[in-house]
């Protein structure tokens, strides 16, 4: 009895919202503008209404560096000629006027929303982390508990399980990297499913982050890479009309160098980006619906909130099955870099 | 659409925070993380082979333990029959020597017997003979003990009578 009597608050509750909605004064909503700027960069993280200024660095044309804040810039305010820009290719960039009164886009090290975000993910990387490592060093034969103990049986779970049998005597030399991107990578998509402040901030779900990521596997792949991995690359074990005098093969094999880690990064940027565009597109339904009157935008919401509720479960498996993913698979490129001589 | 353009300034500042987070984690957390757990994965796993071993030799000595007690109830039972049959030796043989003892003590009181019985036969028949020459010397008014042939008939007739009884 209780719960239908939740159930039947819950719908009378969201058809008053709804209906609150549909005697606002007709704002035409716009779902495409609202998902992409919350899954984009912003200059000063707002929460609710109002909006936390994050410091602006940009070096103009002239090659000086102007370091102020966002909130010079809120609502369309031009500061030191620099304003953001409300369409064109830059849209909700900072640009500048040239000489000419030419539109240019600076240098822009800003900390944004998204850097400030990195930061907090580091922080609670960190904050995970080294209290294990304080346990370890007072009480080195005892088993952690709770937090700590999640985090050994993940680490236990990743490096004995995946990393040793793939890597061998050489694990403990790429540990730390596959760890720390595995880390790194679960708890930004972790912040990224909370709604306000510390998280909130769509990181893995933006292809400047997962960039890098892709990149520093890419290195440490072709860094680490054997004699034989590069022979293989460059003249491989097929008839020799296929790689001379047309190299053919090569030619794939290169292509091949730099599909992977490109594999890597668009994997991790479109799950992560779609597990947001679901959830969004799933919330803006009960704005979308809410012109069709009460009882539509009641119902509406009630299975938008379902869905997305799902859907944010859902999105915690994807979490961590993705970061296990970008480091299993830059494990593998790492293991198939560094071949073991075959015996014959 | 600018989701998909990479941003410089953050490509730069998640290079710094991932390569900075990478270093420091590299250097202070992981490989005391995963020294630890191997450690303590060794820990255990000595500890329980240590446990088997001790059990394993727990029972070895149990087994060891059985067969010394057999071994000395055994022993104390060779012993215990040994005692006794040294015993019965013991006793038989001091019965024999006492026997032996008894027997020659018997024949010495034999023979001082007979020694005994002769000397008074003996000396019976001294009497006997002095006693009849007294009485024949009474008889024939005669001093008779000087005459060797009345003393030789005595013995004769002694002798006589001797073998007759």
């Amino acid at each position: 009895m209780r719960f239908v009597g939740y159930v039947i608050g819950c719908i009378s509750l969201c058809c008053f919202v709804g209906q609150l909605r549909a005697q606002e004064p007709a704002v035409p909503f716009n779902p495409q503008e609202l998902i992409f700027e919350h899954l984009g960069d912003e200059y000063g993280w707002s929460i609710w209404n109002r909006s936390i200024p994050l410091p602006v660095i940009v070096r103009s044309d002239t090659g000086k560096w102007y370091l102020f804040s966002s909130a010079r810039l809120d609502g369309g305010k031009t500061f030191n000629g620099f304003y953001i820009a409300p369409d064109g290719d830059y849209a909700g960039k900072v640009v500048g006027r040239d000489g000419d009164g030419k539109e240019y886009r600076p240098w822009d090290l800003s900390m944004t929303k998204n850097v400030l975000a990195l930061f907090i993910c580091a922080f609670v990387l960190c904050w995970l982390l080294f209290p294990l490592v304080c346990w370890y060093k007072r009480k080195p034969y005892d088993a952690p508990r709770r937090m700590k103990g999640m985090i050994e049986v993940t680490v236990g779970m990743l490096y004995q399980e995946m990393i040793v049998p793939m890597l061998g005597k050489e694990a403990k030399r790429f540990a730390p990297y596959l760890l720390t991107l595995f880390f790194f990578i679960l708890v930004m998509n972790l912040m990224g499913l909370l709604v306000i402040f510390p998280g909130g901030a769509n990181l893995a779900g933006n292809i400047s982050i997962t960039l890098v990521l892709a990149v520093c596997t890419f290195v440490v792949v072709n860094v680490s890479g054997r004699k034989a991995y590069w022979k293989d690359i460059f003249w491989p074990e097929v008839p020799t009309w296929l790689k001379f005098p047309v190299p053919m093969m090569p030619v794939i094999e290169l292509f091949g160098v730099f599909t992977k880690p490109i594999a890597l990064m668009i994997r991790l940027f479109a799950n992560m980006l779609g597990g947001h565009l679901i959830t969004l597109v799933l919330i803006s339904l009960i704005f979308i619906f809410a012109a069709m009157g009460q009882v539509v935008a009641g119902a509406t919401t009630v299975i938008s909130v379902v869905f997305a509720v799902f859907m944010e479960i859902i999105d915690i498996l994807i979490c961590f099955i993705q970061a296990y993913v970008f480091m299993m698979l830059s494990t593998i490129f790492i293991v198939l870099a560094r071949p073991e001589k075959v015996k014959e | 659409m600018a989701l998909f353009k990479p941003e410089f300034g953050l490509v730069f500042w998640m290079l710094v925070v991932f390569l900075i987070i990478l270093a420091i984690l590299a250097k202070y957390a992981w490989p005391v993380i995963i020294r630890s757990i191997e450690q303590r994965a060794e820990f255990i796993d000595q500890g329980v082979k240590y446990t088997r071993e001790a059990k394993q030799r727990l029972e070895e000595v149990e087994v060891q333990v059985q067969q010394l007690l057999a071994d000395a109830r055994k022993k104390q039972l060779e012993s215990l029959q040994e005692t006794e049959r040294m015993r019965q030796e013991l006793i038989e043989n001091a019965r024999k020597q006492a026997s032996v003892e008894a027997e020659k003590l018997m024949q010495d009181a034999h023979l001082s017997i007979e020694q005994a019985k002769r000397e008074a036969e003996l000396q019976i028949r001294k009497q006997v003979g002095h006693l009849s020459l007294e009485i024949a010397e009474k008889l024939l008014r005669q001093d008779l003990s000087q005459d060797v042939a009345q003393v030789e008939l005595i013995g004769k007739m002694l002798d006589e009578l001797e073998s007759k009884n």
